[in-house]
């Protein structure tokens, strides 16, 4: 009735990735994220376990968004076991999501984001908040506030660029400390 | 000078790590794309570095935060959330809530590879007047329609989606941590990962959202976001909202033709009938619509339910040539 998500098998020379450069990118891409180093190493070898199985069943098109983004799943997993050990959680808003990133989700960074958000005009904190909240695309952010998609994605890059600078001049890094 | 130039460097990197970062989160990317990422990536270790910090900003609850503070909101419109958490500190409570809620939907916002056509199901299940009806998707969800329901469902490597086109289905979801799971219904927004959940749009406005398994995040824009674990639900309409206590069972009574109304307008009912009913339930006056019932209705028996709800509001039904007429 459905058909497969699978596609036939593919030619294996086309899908014959340099996994080494993959798995020193994954293991920078974690360190950038503010994992430790042995955490780093640990979840870049996953990753490429990982890729390896699925290039055998899928094609895909670009190897480092898919190992970032298994990257990503496997750090939030290891925060929600560590979540898990400490205890004094509420049950009301108990989440299985839990923070990946300390230093970003601490009450300082809040309140510098909120402060750089304020000094931005109205319309650039308008298009963050509707593609990072609600993942709505430029074109439709475009649309509705009557400019082009090539405004709205420099009026994220731009809003994006203000954002680390002002983390910078707070003298917060983005990397966690060993 | 050479710290400028660093800088200056530096700056240019992040702009272009914001770009793929916004670019791949879009639902679909061309693979000539996913292509130049790959490249990008591979020319400058400081290119990982920088695609690495800004995807931690870009994608850091603190963000989110920040962007939800009614304080540097736009235009806020929060009046009835309080429908759904009772007393305590209520402002903060709400934040800590939705900063979950966005991050489950993080998940979402990394979906990136782009793969040729085949490996994108997209299929369109709809039911009849009348007819009930169980899918079972690629991934291992099953959905169970309602009568007079559509769903367009699209499963890409990276993504479960599935858009709630009219009716009402209950969705029994596979769990999986690699995909989201997300039901559009075209007001609001409910992601999921492994659980098994109702939702009905009722008309243009309202949507009824019912959780019997796990637990699922809404979103409903505005920065309108809660967080529903098993056994509660949410009724939106408009900018109203009423927190659904009491959900029992591990599925909903309609699947097996039971409605349970409770306190529910007589027009949620009507159209409900609606779905499976050989003539159609009409109403002479559209005020009827607004009358509350509760109870335990058969909803294949669309005579014994009007008879019940005439009962109970001391009304009349007949019925005419094309429908069964409700009157007073």
């Amino acid at each position: 009735m459905l058909s497969s998500t699978r596609g036939a098998p593919y030619d294996i020379a086309q899908q014959d990735f340099d996994w080494c450069a993959v798995q020193v990118a994954v293991q920078r891409y974690i360190r950038g994220r503010g994992a430790r180093h042995d955490i780093a190493d640990d979840i870049a070898q996953e990753v490429i376990a990982r890729l390896v199985q699925l290039t055998r069943e899928q094609q895909i098109a670009s190897v480092f968004a898919l190992a970032f983004r298994i990257a990503d799943n496997l750090l939030m997993d290891m925060h929600r076991r560590e979540s898990r050990l400490s205890a004094e959680i509420d049950d009301d808003w108990r989440s299985d999501e839990p923070s990946l990133d300390r230093v970003l989700d601490s009450r300082r960074a809040i309140d510098i984001f909120d402060r750089c958000l304020k000094r931005m005009p109205q319309l650039r904190r308008e298009v963050l908040m509707r593609r990072r909240l609600h993942q709505e695309s430029c074109r439709a952010i475009g649309e509705d506030l009557g400019i082009s998609a090539k405004a709205v994605e420099k009026h994220i890059t731009r809003g994006m660029i203000d954002l680390r600078r002002a983390l910078d001049h707070a003298g917060i890094d983005l990397v966690g400390q060993d | 000078m050479g710290h400028d130039m660093h800088i200056r460097n530096r700056q240019a990197i992040d702009m272009q790590a914001i770009q793929w970062i916004e670019r791949l989160s879009r639902p679909v990317i061309d693979s000539a794309a996913a292509a130049d990422f790959d490249r990008w990536i591979l020319k400058d270790p400081q290119h990982v570095e920088s695609y690495a910090r800004m995807s931690a900003l870009w994608q850091s609850d603190g963000l989110a935060a920040a962007l939800h503070d009614p304080a540097t909101r736009p235009a806020a419109s929060n009046d009835d959330e309080d429908a759904c958490d009772a007393p305590r500190s209520r402002h903060h409570l709400m934040r800590r809530r939705t900063v979950q809620a966005v991050a489950s939907l993080c998940v979402l916002l990394v979906a990136c590879i782009a793969v040729p056509r085949l490996l994108v199901t997209d299929r369109i299940f709809a039911t009849g007047h009348g007819e009930m009806r169980t899918v079972s998707l690629p991934d291992g969800s099953t959905v169970r329609m309602d009568g007079e329901t559509r769903i367009a469902v699209r499963i890409t490597p990276w993504s479960r989606h599935v858009a709630l086109e009219r009716g009402e289905a209950f969705f029994d979801v596979a769990h999986e941590r690699m995909r989201n799971f997300t039901v559009d219904t075209g007001r609001a927004a409910v992601s999921v990962l492994g659980t098994a959940f109702d939702i009905e749009r009722v008309d243009a406005d309202t949507r009824v959202i019912q959780v019997y398994r796990g637990l699922v995040s809404v979103e409903a824009g505005t920065g309108r976001e809660w967080r529903l674990p098993a056994g509660s639900g949410l009724e939106l309409s408009g900018e109203r909202v009423r927190s659904l206590k009491d959900v029992e069972g591990d599925r909903p009574d309609w699947t097996s033709g039971w409605y349970e109304a409770n306190d529910t307008p007589v027009a949620q009912l009507v159209q409900r009938l609606n779905r499976t009913a050989p003539k159609a339930v009409a109403l002479a006056d559209p005020a009827l619509g607004e009358l509350l019932v509760t109870g335990r209705f058969q909803t294949g028996d669309a005579r014994g339910v009007l008879d019940a709800v005439a009962a109970i509001h001391d009304l009349h039904w007949r019925e005419t040539n094309g429908s069964y007429l409700l009157e007073r």
